[in-house]
Parts: structure tokens; sequence; C-alpha cells
């Protein structure tokens, strides 16, 4: 039996763990910002970032293909303003994963802090809080556990992305392939045994992964 | 000092339950929120039964000018009278299309000059109907997230003073779920006062509590009133407990002040017959109370014209002490009654009854004109209106006065 290599695993988790980063931070506040705020285009703004959600994910990598490239907006940009390349880097990985992520974050976060009755945020303000204040110490701890729930789900969303990764940031063993592209490879390969390494891992982590947020969840309920 | 003078049209309720989120205040800056539109969503208690009844066709229009000193005054009225809106509209979380609302002199909300204060720099205490405790704090948390700009110590110490003030020391660290109906209300209260407030606006505090709980929190209420003479608002819809706690009483009725002046006065406290006769009050009737509605704070009474008359009629009028089924007396004045030869539409008065005019009387100053409506009504006009209207013997007309211009009698 040929060696295992695990270091496409740890690719993926290192890429999930940076993308998920992103994904709650930009997914909450614009999840506050589609809940709590009334304004033009804010549902054509909702449905713009859940598209990634049903766009084939080649479709979604096309996309992010012709943004970042080095002749993109976006690759032009960071290429002027840091020398570096987008695509076919970690970096593009990141950037896929995100964006197929943003949309659990951002629907879970939604829900969660339109529950929150808005009475409380009032009774906040007679209270003399400012805005910041009210979403850091009312909104926030109310909504956490649905918040936690699309962090959640955007991990594993962006711990096991394929296609938008594949086509942004390529397949270079050592550098871009991460777990789900090494598991294809080694398929095509024939190298079983590292496939079903893999496979059996990266089940793991997502599995201890669920459960583990489940019982934090449940906990705080209490 | 509270002045107040808010103007402010609701939208019908399908429009505003489409979009059931409240529109808030800006975080971007005093400039931004200043100016934004608190639209608030229709949902609220307060204004679901004002469109049931069907008359108010689903709008709603609040408009009350009225001063509060410091002490108690009760807001009184039934559901959906604007209670809760006027005092949203005076903590700031709802915005008056037209008025003026200010603190000892200083303007909170100018439509005139642009005024418009964050809620949050209003220094207005303000307990919910529901109270509205955070429920991922405790009540010590709850109290210290009040309180104003401190160190952390002292912020917990002023926190751990008011909840000892209200005694409900003990439930410091317990969670609003985990702590009793009563102690909640003392806890909410305590986080009102934290931020020390200029004025106090309480919601039905007492509406969920049992009587022994609620006498003993109305005790410390008149202990709080006597130490810190703020301006206190306080929405009811009980007679007792406006009785025992207000100073003054605002009787609110479909968004508009109705009647105003010392509990004991505007609720009619009972007055004698014979001295309600000496006065010349023309219309005083027996008759029985067939319902009470102690929601709307109204009661209906069927009247018996006495001797001589063949019929009845029933009237609502404000709740009183009388039971189901028990005789009164009621008593209307001859000017507080509308006279018209049309039947009234669109009228807040609740009494619209068909008559005819059965004798028209000359006095010196004025002209009673008699209607027969199964009792006989004595209603007051100028003698232009007479000739104007054409009243005479025989004609059909319709009376209309609110509930409120009716008064219970001692027999």
């Amino acid at each position: 039996m040929r060696e295992i290599d695990l270091f496409p695993l740890w690719l993926s988790l290192q890429v999930a763990a940076v993308s998920t980063l992103f994904v709650v931070l930009s997914g909450v506040a614009l999840a506050w910002l589609l809940a709590r705020k009334n304004f033009f285009g804010r549902e054509a703004l909702d449905a713009l970032v859940t598209l990634p959600l049903v766009l084939p994910p080649t479709v979604l990598g096309y996309y992010l293909l012709v943004l970042l490239g080095r002749n993109g907006p976006a690759g032009r940009l960071f290429e002027a303003l840091t020398g570096g390349q987008l695509v076919f880097t970690l970096r593009g990985a990141v950037i896929a994963a995100s964006v197929g992520a943003l949309p659990l974050m951002l629907k879970t976060a939604r829900a969660a802090i339109a529950s929150v009755d808005a009475q409380f945020e009032d009774a906040a303000r007679t209270l003399g809080k400012s805005e910041w204040q009210i979403f850091r110490r009312v909104t926030l701890p109310l909504a956490s556990r649905g918040i936690l729930a699309g962090a959640m789900l955007a991990f594993a969303r962006s711990l096991g992305d394929f296609g938008a990764t594949l086509m942004v940031a390529g397949n270079i063993p050592g550098r871009t392939q991460t777990a789900s592209i090494a598991i294809y490879d080694a398929v095509q390969a024939g190298r079983d045994s590292q496939a079903l390494a893999l496979v059996a891992l990266l089940s793991l982590v997502a599995f201890t992964l669920l459960y583990a947020t489940n019982r934090l969840v449940s906990a705080s309920l209490k | 000092m509270l002045n107040a003078r808010i103007r402010k049209a609701f939208a019908p309720t399908d429009e505003a339950d489409s979009r059931p989120n409240e529109e808030v205040p800006s975080p971007v800056g005093d400039e931004a929120s200043a100016r934004g539109d608190h639209k608030v969503s229709a949902r609220d208690d307060d204004r679901r039964p004002a469109r049931k009844d069907g008359r108010a066709s689903g709008r709603f229009v609040l408009d009350v000018d009225f001063n509060a000193p410091p002490g108690v005054t009760i807001l009184f009225g039934a559901s959906g009278a604007g209670k809760t809106q006027t005092l949203k509209a005076i903590a700031g979380l709802v915005r008056p299309d037209e008025g003026f609302i200010a603190v000892d002199g200083q303007a909170l909300f100018d439509s005139s000059r642009g005024v418009n204060t964050p809620v949050n720099r209003r220094r207005v205490g303000y307990v919910f109907q529901n109270l509205a405790l955070f429920p991922h704090m405790t009540a010590l948390e709850n109290v210290e997230f009040a309180v104003g700009n401190l160190p952390r110590r002292e912020r917990r110490a002023r926190a751990r003073a008011l909840l000892e003030r209200f005694k409900v020391g003990h439930t410091a660290r317990r969670r609003p779920r985990a702590v009793s109906g009563g102690e909640a209300q003392r806890v909410a209260l305590a986080r009102a006062l934290a931020g020390e407030p200029r004025l106090l606006l309480l919601d039905e505090p007492l509406s969920a509590l049992d009587e022994a709980i609620k006498l003993d929190i109305i005790a410390d209420l008149k202990e709080l009133n006597r130490r810190l003479r703020l301006p206190i608002l306080y929405v009811t819809h009980s007679r007792d407990e406006a009785l025992t706690l207000g100073e003054r009483a605002l009787v609110l009725e479909r968004g508009r002040v109705v009647a105003e002046g010392e509990p004991h006065e505007v609720f009619g406290a009972p007055v004698k017959a014979s001295v309600a006769r000496l006065t010349g009050v023309e219309n005083i009737f027996e008759g029985e109370v067939l319902s009470r509605s102690e929601d709307a704070g109204t009661m209906l009474v069927e009247l018996h014209g006495g001797a001589e008359a063949r019929g009845a009629c029933r009237v609502e009028v404000p709740l009183g002490r009388a039971r189901e089924g028990e005789r009164v007396c009621v008593a209307v004045s001859s000017g507080d009654i509308l006279l018209a030869t049309e039947e009234p539409r669109g009228l807040s008065a609740r009494n619209i009854l068909a008559g005819r005019v059965a004798r028209v009387e000359q006095r010196a100053e004025q002209t009673l004109i008699h209607v027969e409506s199964g009792v006989t009504w004595a209603a007051s006009v100028t003698r232009q209106s007479l000739r104007e209207m054409k009243i005479e013997t025989g004609k059909a007309v319709w009376l209309a006065f609110k509930t409120y211009s009716c008064r219970i009698l001692d027999s």
C-alpha cells in the first residue's frame, strides 16, 4: 500500500476556517441589514447573494474566473495592490468557498435576527443605547444560536466545495488541491486507499462538527 | 412637565401587516436617524380593536394635546384608543406626522422646526406592557445595562441598589424567565429608572398581576412618585388603578382626549341625582345595566322613561360599579347632545338615537327640543339652529352624544 497523503485535508480545513471567518463577518452584517432595514432593492440583494446556492458550481466558478482572473476587474485590482494573483492560488480557493457558503450563513442569520422581537431593541433604545451597542448586546446574543448554526453550515459547505474551487484554484497538488479535489483525483488515478482515507476523514470531521454544534446549541438553550 | 401635541394617521392594517418588521433608526448617526421615518408596524395591540368595530374602517388617527406635570397622570381608555401609540410617540418609537413634544421646556420633537431627538437621547423611562426584559441577561445585568456610562464596578453597585430599592435584590442572578410576574415588574421598573429619566412611561404595568401584588406595587409606585416627582404617564383601563394612583387623568377615545381632570371628576364618581337636577342636567333616567365591558371601560344601560313613557332605549355609558341587572341613574346634560336632521355618520359619539320631536320649549337663553326616542330627551339648540334646521313637532331627528357625556348618579 502506497503512502496516504493527508495534506489535502489539512488544506481544506485551512480554507474552510478562513472562509468561515469571512462568511460570518459579512453574512451577519448583511443579515442584519436585510432583516432590520427597509431599503430599495433589499430582496434583489438577498437573491443575488443567495444565487450561488442554486447555480451549478461550474457556472459559479466561471463567473469567479472571469471576475478574479488576471484580466478581470477584481484580479487586476488585486494584482495592482499586492502584485499577487487570485486565480490558481489558495486565496482563490478561499474566495470560491466563501461565495458558495455565504448564502447558507445569510439565510440562517437573517431568519435568526428577524425572529428577535424588535421590542427588545426598542427597549434598549429607550435605555439610551446606541445602535451598535444594541446590536452587540441585544440582537446578536438573542440571535446567536441561529448565527452559530449558520457558521457551522458555512464551514461544512466550505470544507466540501468542489466545482467552483476546481475552476478558480485549479488542481495543483500541494498548493490548491483540497480534499474533495484530491478524492476525485485519487479515484481517477485508481488510488483507492487514498480516496477512502480522505472520504472517511472528511466524513468524520463533518460529523464531529455537526454533533459538537448540536450539543452547543442545546446547551445554550438551557 | 411634559407637553405633548401629537398627530399621526396610521395606515390601514392590511398594508402595514405585509411588512412586519419595524423600521429602526439608522445607526449611521443622529442626523440620519433624526430624519429617518420610524414607521411602526400595525400589529400593535393598542390598535387592533379600533378597526374591529368597523367605524374606524382601517384608518386610525391619533390626535392628542395635553400636558403632564410631575406626578402620576393616568391615560385611560379602551383598547385601541391610542394610549400605547401616545407613549411610543413620546418615547420616540413612533414619529408623529405633526406635533410638539417637550420635557421641562426642552423640545424632543417639533415638526415645525424639524426637531426629532433620537430615542436613545430622550432620557425617557419606558416600561413596556410585556416588560421586554432581556431574556439573555440576569435581572442585575438588565438593570446594569441601563445604567449610564460609569466604571463597571459603580454600574454594578448602582444596579444592585436599584434592585434592592424595588425589593427584588434576591433576583439579581436570575434570568427574567425565572422570576415571578410581580418581581419581573419591579425589575422592569428598576431598569427604566436606571438611566435617570426625566419622564416615566408605564404601559399597563399591573394588568397581569394578582390583586395582592398589585396593591403592593401600587404602594411602592406612590412612594416612588413622592420621592422623584417626575412626570409619570400611566396607561391603564382599570378605574381602580386610575382612582388610586392618579393625580390627573386623561380619557382617550378613538385617538382623542375626550375628558381630562382629576380622576374623581373624570370618572364621574357618583353624584347625587338631586344635585345633578339642581345644576341643570335635564336628562336623568333610571335604567338597568344590560352588560359591562371591563375592556372597553363602558357598560350598556337600558333606560326607562318613567310612568308616561311607553318604551325604553339603550345607551353606552362609562363603566360604573353597578353589576349587570342592577338599576342605575344616568344623567346627560342637554348641552352635550347633538341634534341632526339626517342620520349622522362617521361620528365618534357612541350613542346615536333616532327619534321624533315631541315639543319645542323656548327658554330665556336657549331652546330645548324634547325628542321622543323610547324615553324623552331634551337637547338644547340655539334659535338660529332651530330656524335653519326647520325643527318642528313631529319631525324625525337623530340625537348623538358621547359615552363620557353620560354620568352615573346615585339614585
